[in-house]
């Protein structure tokens, strides 16, 4: 019964999420609607686009420093639905100063509703699920954009937008129903295990997120205007390989090593801007460099949504965390839309726009090794972290014994050794031991001199990877 | 290389000393680079190319030092924040000739150790770096071995304690932060 009604409360939150997405997609963050709008009334896009971009980042940077707990994020969701409502009326009526004022509006508070989701995500998808939570509200998502772009490019963009206020109102409705629950002790327990541990992950993956990004942003200013002739099946294909990338990805076995799809992802990037150089601009050439190009997106979005996902155990604050983490692709998509917009104004050939696209693939390249090495440290660290807190005291001596060092450790060296192991930060250590910070610093490492190792993930997984997870 | 050093008379504060005048020495030479970079920039503003790149080695320099000496003050500070022993003030000697009197603080640490305007840092670059090997305490005397796999140092200092429980809280603490056993002999 209550995995049943676990899994209903989870449904919930991941159909909220997608009318929210839905709606953000198809209007204000560079939507069908918002561009069918803004050229019915003949206006300036750009400045539009840019504003409300701009509004989304910050909203998705700072929703985590009013937004502290459940009960905080589930008003955040529903009130900032309800302003982006009130602030996407003015654009039935020809008045483009409001516009201007409700783009801003909208865009920074849908951005604080989408980083508030990061608690419910949290609260209600178990941990490794979250990559089918994540690819679920993405699917879901597109489908809705799918649908309301179709209406506003083939019937009439009013209707389009009617349907996009619509997402919202469902939207606000299935987050209103859901439950404000304690946070169970498991994740309790996570978030005092890995102070410190979080930040150079996240920094790491932000960068990672950013930097593929980039890409999304040159391929809306370089590939889409190329293709704008084929506007019908634009409408409705767009999406379909991205969505079709997400669904394979969802359904992989959990065993399968996702990360090597990485590098499948990164094969189709290039191949797309290869193709791109190379094929003219008719509906089979769009096919393809659009299959190869959405389909890389997708593989790409759900491997940094699944790990921001998973992170959110590591994190006080799962908004923050969220937020943090998307913005950084928000950041990706506004500098890639203003390099792109830079290409197309310089009116480089279409080689030398391959070439600047290939030149960020290699980049994301070589910064995939590092990343996953990291995060999968982060992962094991958290695991066995979590055994290692169940166990005697003794069981606790022996295993630390049992891993031999290169020199013996001083009794202080062990004194801190037991206190990383209890998942403490350098802080609380240092409160703990009575000395400096900077003290704990120099003794771990030291330890992990002796140990061999150059991390603190590292040394927790040399420690603590032959005993038995629970 | 092997110097002494002797214990001279009692004063206390002189590792603060030092570490004060290093912080000093510091936020003088972050002020010379700030300024040097302040002019390299107007004179390239004013297009003085040579001037420009006069300036520009010269907070190169002063950048170099500012790094140095930050070091030094974290290492200075890391010594003073973990202490074992304060020896009052030192005379320092090379072997057998005295060599220069002294009279400064010496601390003595779980990461090295101050004599005067100098620091000696141990167990601060990990297993392959530099650490304390041993110690050995008398009446007198405390005889410090540190070194790395290429170079060993020995200091000799006078320690100034006449309780023997003094001397097993040293000695205590010396083992328990930096692992090295005190061979006492004549107590």
């Amino acid at each position: 019964m209550n995995r049943f009604k676990s899994f209903n409360v989870r449904r919930l939150s991941v159909a909220g999420f997608s009318f929210l997405f839905a709606y953000i997609m198809s209007f204000q963050f560079e939507g069908q609607v918002l561009y069918s709008l803004l050229d019915l009334r003949g206006t300036d896009a750009d400045r539009y686009i840019l504003a409300a971009i701009i509004a989304h980042f910050a909203g998705l940077f700072t929703s985590g420093l009013f937004v502290k707990s459940q009960a905080a994020a589930k008003s955040m969701m529903i009130g900032g639905m309800g302003l982006c409502l009130v602030a996407t009326v003015p654009f039935f009526f020809p008045l483009p100063t409001l516009w201007m004022g409700g783009l801003i509006v909208s865009g920074y508070f849908s951005g604080c509703a989408v980083a508030a989701w990061g608690f419910f995500l949290r609260a209600f998808t178990p941990k490794n699920e979250r990559i089918k939570s994540c690819a679920d509200v993405l699917i879901y998502s597109n489908l809705l954009m799918i649908a309301v772009n179709v209406v506003a490019m083939n019937r009439s963009t009013f209707i389009g937008l009617s349907l996009s206020m619509l997402c919202l109102v469902i939207g606000a409705v299935f987050i209103w129903m859901l439950p404000l629950e304690q946070e169970n002790e498991q994740n309790k327990t996570f978030k005092n295990k890995t102070h410190g541990g979080i930040k150079n992950p996240l920094i790491l993956l932000c960068l990672f997120v950013f930097i593929i990004t980039i890409n999304s942003g040159l391929m809306y200013q370089v590939i889409n205007p190329a293709f704008e002739h084929l506007t019908g099946l634009v409408s409705w294909y767009w999406a379909v390989p991205y969505i079709v990338a997400l669904a394979i990805m969802r359904n992989l076995p959990m065993k399968a090593k996702r990360s090597r799809i990485l590098y499948i992802g990164m094969a189709m990037i290039i191949g797309a801007f290869i193709s791109f150089m190379l094929l003219g601009r008719n509906t089979s050439d769009y096919l393809t460099v659009d299959t190869l190009m959405l389909g890389a997106c997708g593989i790409f979005d759900l491997f940094w949504w699944s790990i921001l996902g998973e992170m959110l155990d590591y994190s006080d604050n799962p908004a923050q965390t969220f937020g943090i983490g998307l913005s950084a692709n928000v950041f990706g998509v506004l500098c890639g839309g203003v390099l792109g917009m830079a290409v197309t104004s310089m009116g480089l050939p279409g080689a030398e726009v391959a070439v600047i696209a290939l030149t960020v693939v290699c980049v994301t390249l070589v910064m995939l090794p590092p990343l996953n090495h990291q995060l999968v440290l982060l992962l094991k660290s958290h695991a066995y972290l979590a055994a290692y807190d169940n166990m005697s005291q003794s069981q606790q001596t022996d295993i630390v014994r049992q891993v031999k060092t290169l020199d013996p450790l001083t009794v202080r060296e062990q004194e801190v050794l037991q206190l990383i192991l209890s998942g403490k930060s350098n802080r609380e250590i240092a409160g703990a031991l009575f000395i400096s910070e900077n003290t704990v610093k120099t003794h771990a490492r030291s330890i992990f001199s002796k140990y061999d190792v150059s991390s603190r993930a590292e040394l927790i997984s040399t420690l603590l990877k032959n005993q038995t997870v629970g | 290389m092997f110097f002494q050093a002797y214990f001279a008379k009692m004063n206390t504060g002189g590792g603060l000393m030092q570490m004060k005048l290093i912080r000093k020495r510091r936020n003088g030479y972050a002020l010379m680079f700030a300024a040097s970079i302040c002019l390299a920039v107007w004179l390239g503003a004013t297009f003085m190319l040579e001037a420009v790149f006069v300036f520009g080695a010269i907070s190169l320099i002063f950048l170099l030092l500012l790094v140095r000496q930050s070091r030094r003050l974290y290492d200075a500070t890391l010594i003073w924040d973990n202490r074992i022993l304060a020896v009052p003030s030192v005379l320092i000697s090379t072997e057998g000739n005295l060599r220069q009197a002294d009279t400064e603080e010496t601390v003595v640490s779980t990461f090295g150790m101050i004599i005067g305007s100098r620091i000696y840092r141990w167990g601060l670059d990990g297993v392959h770096g530099v650490r304390l090997h041993a110690a050995q305490i008398d009446k007198e005397r405390m005889y410090l071995a540190f070194g790395n796999a290429d170079q060993t140092m020995r200091v000799e200092l006078l320690h100034g304690m006449t309780q023997k429980q003094a001397l097993l809280d040293a000695t205590q603490k010396l083992l328990h932060e930096t692992g090295v056993t005190a061979d006492i002999t004549g107590w």
